[in-house]
């Protein structure tokens, strides 16, 4: 009786504790690429929260009170940053009541804090639409980037965790190993890319990387729907490039990028700009394979 | 940094000059100092064009870099550059040592928005019936006592959330500053200004932001954490005016008050926020006390010393996966102290008798909030939908009346009511509210007299039209049924057409 009550007890106690026994670090990312970082880099070391699934929209997200939960009780909070997240992600972490993870402390990782970005030093003005002139904050779609940045978070994670520093240091090199390994290949299926059309400047890091032109975007402005001139516009200026894509993310409207496909003879593809929910190291990488196929337009 | 090394070399080579040439007389000697100096005049002239050739050159980059991204860059006006920190140069180490945040930057100041609240309004009763859903018949109710009201608008307290003329009218411009203090508080501050010019402060706290185990403490003025919809701005509401329980059970703004906040977040299996506040109890409805002159004239006891009211309240949020949210609500809040005036006349008599009442009063919430985020466009699909319940009980005694008899004797007064509304985005940017809210299902007086009173309801829609993240467009319909006295109801529509628009910082997208 007696031992039936003790593993109750304890049984009740692990459901308290949650599964912070089970490793040693807590760990929220915000994102679907950010936790493939994680489990990249630190493995079963990190007991993982991912906060969005890649068909949101990192940037409209709203606020829920499971976030706030997991928040309380992260020993690290991995973010994309550059304001990316700036509508949730700094209410939920001052609502979690955890001293820990706030920006400035050990236990705020920002990814695009670790590497250049482009787009910076724009107008601050409102009328070019929802501008962020700090930069383009979706660095997680150029490979290269991500590998510095999984470097960074694996020096973070030894910070944090000492005793593994060599693991999460060798985890990151392989990583970056696998990243090298992958962009030679893809390098040369993107050398001849006609270009790509997106919807919101969201993957131009990838395209960057890659010297894929972008020939136009499908909003004027970021965060304000096309007009029909800007679309007609669009159509003008594209004539003449053949055999390009037109990129847009499930959270965008598919119509404007569909029907200016349509009118200039290119492919159209919804990709996430995030990788699966459950994607590791070797699942990001797959889901820039998805990207590059379709920049290429090889089946 | 040549330049200090170059006149270090001159000077080395004066130096020398003496020892290579022993025999050089003193005018040769002069000449070369002379022409040492002109060197150095020379070299230094030179070396400060490179400087401010090299200068340009950083200049020209820096602006070439931040054209590179928008083609449309030719179009943008000229601006003062917002002061961004210093974005890493192609050269710059990544800074692996960095916990901060990026952020466009505001150089110390705080994060500061302004937000313009305006209204066309129009009802079927001459523009009246903004302010009288606001006063629906209560046994007991906000009109604590006439006089109050006249000397409101006599001296000029026209800031009102629920008030609205026939025609334009402008509710008000929200300056809000936020920012972190130090590393240990955070701070904020919200101004309305109406458009007569009266400013009214609508908080100002300071929240801890270093304590351990999930406790955070507010303090300052504050909206309360009472229910769900009593801390949103007006501006944050789904709906133009406020819903009828809230309205006529707290007032126009709501649980307001000054004081301080405790709340704790338990790391339990599920989200559970537990808090408690004590504040000083300057109400308008709930709370309510006379001036002291009233007090005195009604033989009723002085306001009490503060804090006067406090509340407990405690919120629950399963984890129903990443496009789901739901979350339940219980709140209490008490007040120690009540006073209100209840005047009547007596068939055949033109005199008002005034009964004054005193005594304590309890409110309870319960709140369910729901989000489905539908991940489409704009917010397509998404559906918001929240419910709470009030009931405010009062028990007050008779501390004066025209008739001795019932001086002394009890009285409980209980009034509740809810409201439910549901919000669906239909196209990318574009929501559909419906909202029904109804006063007093329960609206009674116990005691000394008996007596039950009818409720008063609305029905609500509306529709939104969120242009962008900072500006919206809103047009509201409502059938209203109030009751106004024993027995007597207005029925009547009312029409909103209101914009908000947010200048400055990005707002947050809180729950």
């Amino acid at each position: 009786m007696l031992k039936k009550i003790s593993v109750l007890l304890i049984s009740l106690g692990a459901l308290l504790g949650g599964t912070a026994g089970a490793a040693p670090l807590n760990i929220v990312a915000t994102s679907p690429s950010m936790a493939a970082l994680v489990r990249t880099v630190a493995g079963e070391r990190a007991a993982l929260t991912v906060l969005a699934a890649p068909n949101q929209d990192l940037h409209q997200l709203q606020v829920k009170p499971s976030m706030i939960r997991a928040l309380r009780s992260a020993d690290l909070v991995v973010a994309i940053g550059a304001e990316l997240e700036v509508g949730w992600l700094p209410p939920a972490s001052a609502s979690a009541a955890n001293p820990a993870i706030l920006p400035g402390r050990v236990g705020y990782f920002e990814a695009a804090a670790q590497v250049e970005l482009l787009d910076s030093g724009g107008a601050a003005d409102r009328a070019l639409g929802d501008v962020h002139p700090v930069g383009n904050p979706h660095v997680d779609l150029d490979p290269v980037r991500m590998a510095t940045i999984a470097h960074a978070l694996a020096a973070r994670l030894a910070q944090l965790d000492p005793s593994a520093a060599a693991q999460y240091r060798r985890a990151a090199d392989d990583f970056a190993a696998a990243v090298a390994q992958r962009v030679t290949t893809w390098r040369s299926q993107l050398a001849a890319a006609p270009g790509v059309v997106l919807y919101h400047r969201d993957a131009i890091y990838l395209l960057e990387r890659f010297g894929v032109p972008l020939l136009g975007t499908i909003e004027a402005i970021p965060g304000v729907p096309p007009s029909a001139g800007h679309l007609r516009e669009l159509v003008t200026q594209l004539r003449g490039h053949s055999g390009g894509v037109v990129i847009y993310a499930p959270y965008q409207a598919p119509q404007a990028p569909t029907k200016l496909a349509q009118d200039v003879g290119w492919r159209v593809a919804c990709l996430p700009l995030e990788p699966p929910q459950d994607a590791d190291g070797a699942g990001y990488l797959a889901h820039l394979e998805r990207w590059v196929a379709a920049i290429a337009g090889q089946p | 940094m040549h330049h200090p090394s170059l006149v270090a070399s001159l000077a080395a080579a004066t130096l020398l000059v003496p020892i290579t040439a022993p025999a050089a007389s003193d005018a040769d000697i002069a000449e070369l100092k002379t022409m040492l100096r002109s060197m150095k005049t020379d070299y230094e002239q030179r070396i400060r064009e490179l400087e401010r050739r090299l200068a340009r050159a950083e200049r020209t980059a820096a602006a070439t870099a931040a054209a590179t991204a928008p083609a449309h860059a030719h179009s943008e006006p000229m601006s003062a550059p917002s002061v961004t920190p210093p974005s890493p140069a192609a050269s710059a180490p990544p800074r692996h040592a960095s916990f901060a945040a990026l952020t466009s930057g505001t150089a110390f100041n705080p994060q500061i928005a302004v937000i313009l609240d305006g209204n066309y309004y129009h009802d079927g009763r001459d523009g009246d019936g903004a302010a009288l859903v606001g006063q629906a018949l209560q046994p007991s109710g906000g009109h604590a006592h006439d006089h109050d009201h006249t000397d409101d608008a006599a001296a000029g307290h026209t800031h009102s959330h629920g008030s609205a003329d026939n025609g334009f009218n402008f509710r008000e411009a929200e300056l809000t500053f936020s920012a972190t203090v130090d590393p240990y508080f955070d701070a904020a501050a919200y101004l309305a200004v109406t458009d007569a010019g009266d400013v009214h402060l609508e908080e100002a706290w300071l929240q801890t932001r270093n304590l351990p185990a999930g406790l955070r403490v507010k303090a300052g003025k504050f909206f309360s954490d009472f229910g769900y919809v009593n801390k949103q701005h007006p501006h944050q509401w789904e709906f133009v005016d406020q819903n009828l329980p809230y309205l006529n059970l707290l007032g126009d703004h709501g649980l307001q008050d000054k004081g301080i906040q405790i709340t704790w977040l338990p790391t339990l299996p599920v989200y559970t926020l537990l808090g408690v506040e004590l504040l000083q109890g300057n109400q308008e409805v709930f709370g309510a006390t006379l001036d002291a002159a009233e007090q005195a004239e009604l033989h009723l006891d002085d306001t009490q010393d503060g804090p006067r009211l406090w509340t407990v309240f405690a919120k629950v949020a399963p984890e129903l996966g990443t496009q789901h949210a739901l979350q339940f609500g219980v709140s209490y809040a008490h007040t120690d102290q009540h006073q209100e005036v209840h005047a009547h006349t007596h068939a055949g008599e033109d005199v008002v008798h005034e009964n004054a009442l005193a005594g304590d009063a309890d409110l309870w919430g319960l709140d369910a909030v729901y989000k489905y985020d539908g991940t489409g466009a704009g917010g397509q699909g998404d559906v918001k939908v929240q419910a709470e319940y009030l009931r405010s009980i009062k028990d007050l005694s008779i501390a004066s009346s025209p008739h001795p008899d019932v001086v002394g004797s009890a009285r409980q007064f209980t009034t509740d009511g809810f409201y439910a509304q549901a919000v669906y985005g239909f196209a990318p940017n574009w929501t559909a509210g419906l909202r029904y809210d109804v006063l007093g299902p329960t609206n009674e007086v116990s005691g000394g007299t008996t007596d039950d009173f009818g409720a008063s309801d609305r029905w609500t829609v509306n529709v939104t039209w969120k242009l962008s993240e900072f500006s919206q467009l809103r047009a509201q319909y409502a059938y209203n049924d109030i009751l106004v006295a024993d027995d007597e109801r207005e029925r009547f529509d009312a029409v909103y057409l209101q914009f908000v628009m947010s200048m400055g910082s990005h707002g947050a997208h809180a729950f």
